[in-house]
């Protein structure tokens, strides 16, 4: 019983963080067509600004939450005017645009290591304290990292349904020649949908990191979980996504619990495995997959 | 209103379209005719700036507007409502519409356009929460047009509105079209047979091979027996 | 009146030769040029052994010689047939870990194991193709991915056999060179490490030459027309697979032989990163870019050790700068320098 609610409890955090990430990763396939292999490198952006903020300009917390934040969609904006936009309408823009995101990630990466050496940072939490229910801890920081994230993607789907920009954004991944006929025009989208997935980043790198650590290598792992979310999901569905987020949070939350933390990623990765062959299109894909 | 000078345009290393030089004049309805594959589609969309000409002028009352992005031409006026519709499948018909007045000028008068546009397509109205891709062919059609006439243009460039439609609801979409050149809004039209322009076209131009080989006015073309065998369906 | 345009029995013969030599390549060799190539290969041992730290530099080209059949391996599929596969390391170390294995804990002669390596790695490929090469682009990034993390994490915490308690295997027995004495070792592996490299080579050159490179270069460039034309995407993507696999796990089991060790490090993102940036740099999807690259990006960072800290900073930015300004890579933009040069020799005598 006791696992069980140990079980949904760590499955809605890493859901809802994981939501965050694969969100920003399916919005920039969805209408860049492009993998962002960069994306765990700009978790690290959020997460090692907001240390530096804090630990060297002494801001308050939540302000230098915020700054990260800003700061990540800063180096995404910087990341898609330079690397991007030049590969754009040119031929080879599957591999281009591949190594580009490797050659940034790797940039970003070993730039975080040289600056900040490998030993792990520890981040200060905004709210201290824990309890237990039974012999589940849940601490006070965990609890509002949850409702953050929820907030932010509730925001993002009322973003994405209600306004003219999030109108746009979804138009553009649906058919790109009727959105710039409608007048949307399509370098600015790509960049501001470049911004927004890079801030979610970023605000996923800080708020996991203020419950485990941050290491030069731990951009890595939480992009992969996001991949699989994604592709799980769906390329390009948001609702997909969602789901999907919430579903592989539980199932790893399981496969840790049940049987034993290192079972969760290669547990997670059998999982994609089957899926993937068995359902291509995932939950609410957009017929991405093509059977041969 | 609209001028086009010599406009040259294709795509890689093919040219489609060979000094192409056409006028659309305020409130006029200009209809090109021509075989598909000539280099219709080509023509719209090099005017609508989904691809560059590779030579001539496009000018819209004197200003040139050759070259321009897409966001750009719809800011000046101009709309395009493509072949095949290419409605937003994932979306509602309301949300179609709406993103065809995404420009701000057009989207604060989203309001009233809506009303107007369901008042020409009150079947529009009724469908307007279900998704595009459910609609029927003709829906689909009316919700293109809807969607153009959302972008408070001055002229609309439709490319085939008989395009894969059964015969009864071809009269119903031209009829449409009827309607809203009497509002006084300026057509530039392309399809592949004539049957319908008779009392809409102020001038018919024909295109073969990407290249215009006649023009005239409606009474004009329609009065050679040739053409209309060779152009009615 | 139609004119006769077929050609005269003259200049149909006179371009004969032109033809051969571009549908069977290898029916004319330039034997001067293979045979000069040949000739120094097999002397340069001797010279550089007689080098200041000789032996370091033999070890350079030997390091070349298995990282080489990886990158070309890895480039036939991603970059000729266009399936983004990232489990290369993996089948490299199933390879390696094969014949390891074989001869550490179960006392086999490693000159025979060392050929169980390529066949382990093959099927290896065949079980891992087989649910994902009928997926498009990047869901196989993603399945390749995740076989490899799995691999690794195999490797890392299974039973000890493998994983020797998370350090990999260690004391591996080598190729029994070293009973010829110390420069003879290395000469031998050396040696061992050309011919590999040479077959290989020579392998993948048939392959791209063969029809069916040059289906995979139609399906690359387009994929619908090939298929009308019958070309069977999975199948053949199937058998580059396993083909590629073959010497990557060659490879992979010469290294663990010649390093008498195998090391989990070999199945972290920092290798992969290193191959990827060979690949690019030299020319992805052309025949000597995966060995332009790895032959700079094996020599370069010695060069540059006291920078090592800097080293992966600076590959990212040339992945980067490449992707931006040379997407082709070093080979493709040389030869088209070179194009740009003839042309520029030959204008003089163009007819105005």
């Amino acid at each position: 019983m006791e696992q069980l609610f140990q079980t949904i409890y760590s499955g809605i955090l890493y859901g809802s963080v994981y939501g965050l990430m694969a969100l920003g990763l399916t919005l920039i396939w969805g209408s860049l067509r492009m993998l962002n292999l960069a994306h765990g490198s700009l978790y690290l952006v959020g997460g090692y600004l907001a240390w530096t903020i804090i630990d060297q300009l002494h801001l308050p917390l939540v302000l230098a939450f915020l700054l990260a934040v800003a700061g990540a969609a800063l180096v995404g904006l910087i990341m898609q005017v330079v690397l991007i936009n030049p590969l754009l309408g040119k031929p080879g823009w599957d591999n281009a645009s591949l190594i580009a995101t490797v050659g940034a990630s790797i940039v970003l990466e070993s730039a975080a290591l040289l600056i900040y050496g490998p030993q792990v940072k520890q981040m200060p939490t905004v709210v201290e304290g824990q309890f237990k229910i039974g012999t589940v801890l849940i601490s006070n920081q965990a609890l509002l990292v949850i409702a953050t994230a929820v907030l932010f993607l509730i925001l993002m789907s009322l973003f994405l349904r209600i306004s003219r920009h999030g109108l746009a954004i979804r138009a553009i991944s649906q058919d790109m020649d009727a959105a710039r006929l409608a007048g949307v025009p399509a370098r600015t989208a790509f960049l501001i949908v470049m911004c927004i997935s890079a801030a979610l980043a970023g605000l996923a790198g800080v708020l996991l990191s203020s419950i485990f650590y941050l290491a030069p290598t731990s951009g890595f792992v939480p992009m992969v979980k996001a991949l699989v979310v994604t592709i799980f999901g769906g390329l390009g569905s948001v609702k997909g996504t969602i789901w999907a987020a919430y579903t592989i949070g539980l199932l790893e939350a399981a496969l840790q619990v049940y049987l034993g933390a290192s079972w969760a990623l290669p547990g997670l990765f059998l999982f994609m495995i089957v899926m993937l062959t068995v359902r291509p299109n995932g939950l609410f894909g957009l017929g991405e997959a093509r059977r041969l | 209103m609209l001028q086009v000078h010599d406009l040259q345009a294709g795509y890689g290393g093919s040219q489609v379209l060979h000094s192409i030089s056409l006028h659309v004049e305020d409130g006029e309805a200009v209809v090109i005719l021509g075989p598909n594959g000539h280099g219709k589609t080509t023509l719209l969309r090099a005017i609508s700036g989904l691809i560059h000409p590779t030579a001539g002028r496009v000018e819209l009352n004197g200003r040139a507007i050759t070259r321009l992005e897409p966001e750009a031409i719809v800011a000046a006026g101009i709309i395009h409502i493509p072949q095949g519709d290419l409605l937003f499948p994932e979306m509602t018909v309301m949300e179609n519409l709406l993103m065809g007045a995404y420009r701000s000028a057009a989207w604060r008068e989203r309001n009233n356009k809506l009303a107007q546009v369901f008042r020409l397509f009150p079947r529009l109205a009724e469908r307007k929460n279900q998704l595009a891709r459910s609609l029927s062919g003709g829906e689909r059609r009316m919700l293109a047009l809807g969607r153009g006439l959302m972008g408070e243009a001055r002229l609309l460039m439709i490319d085939e509105p008989s395009l894969g439609l059964a015969p009864l609801v071809i009269e119903q979409v031209y009829e449409t079209i009827h309607e809203i050149k009497r509002t006084g809004m300026a057509l530039l039209l392309m399809d592949e047979n004539a049957n319908h322009i008779t009392g809409l076209a102020d001038r018919v131009y024909l295109l073969e091979a990407g290249v215009l080989v006649r023009e005239g006015t409606a009474d004009e073309l329609l009065g050679d027996a040739a053409l209309l065998s060779a152009y009615l369906g | 009146m139609i004119q006769d345009q077929r050609l005269s029995q003259q200049e149909a013969t006179a371009t004969l030769p032109r033809l051969q030599r571009s549908a069977i390549p290898w029916a004319n060799p330039n034997w001067l040029v293979i045979g000069v190539v040949v000739v120094l290969a097999l002397l340069l041992p001797w010279v550089t052994l007689r080098l200041a730290g000789g032996r370091f530099i033999t070890h350079l080209i030997i390091t070349f010689f298995v990282w080489g059949i990886v990158t070309q391996c890895w480039n036939l599929i991603m970059g000729v047939s266009g399936i983004y596969s990232f489990g290369q390391m993996a089948l490299y170390a199933v390879g390696g870990w094969t014949t390891g294995i074989l001869a550490l804990h179960f006392g086999w002669n490693p000159l025979i194991s060392i050929w169980l390596a390529p066949i382990a790695a093959a099927i290896a490929a065949l079980i891992i193709g087989l649910p994902t090469l009928r997926l498009r682009g990047v869901y196989v990034v993603l399945l390749t991915l995740a076989f490899h993390e799995l691999l690794r994490n195999y490797v890392v915490n299974g039973p000890t056999i493998i994983s020797g308690g998370g350090y990999g295997l260690r004391d591996v027995p080598k190729l029994g060179f070293d009973q010829f004495g110390g420069g003879w070792e290395i000469l031998l592996y050396y040696y061992f490490g050309l011919t590999l490299f040479g077959i290989a080579t020579y392998a993948i050159w048939r392959i791209l030459h063969s029809p069916i490179g040059l289906a995979f270069r139609a399906l690359r460039d387009s994929e619908d027309y090939a298929v009308s034309r019958g070309v069977d995407r999975f199948r053949f993507k199937l058998f580059l697979f396993a083909f590629s696999a073959f010497f990557t796990g060659l490879a992979g089991g010469f290294m663990t032989h010649y390093q008498g060790a195998a090391s989990p490090s070999l199945l972290s993102f920092g290798v992969i990163i290193n191959l990827l940036a060979m690949i690019v740099l030299g020319g992805w999807g052309t025949f000597w870019g995966p060995i332009v690259g790895t032959a700079i990006l094996t020599v370069l960072p010695e060069v540059l050790r006291s920078a090592e800290a800097y080293r992966n900073l600076t590959l990212g930015i040339v992945l980067a700068l490449i992707a931006v300004l040379a997407p082709r890579g070093l080979v493709p933009l040389l030869a088209q320098a070179v194009r740009n040069l003839r042309q520029r020799l030959r204008k003089p005598e163009a007819p105005r």
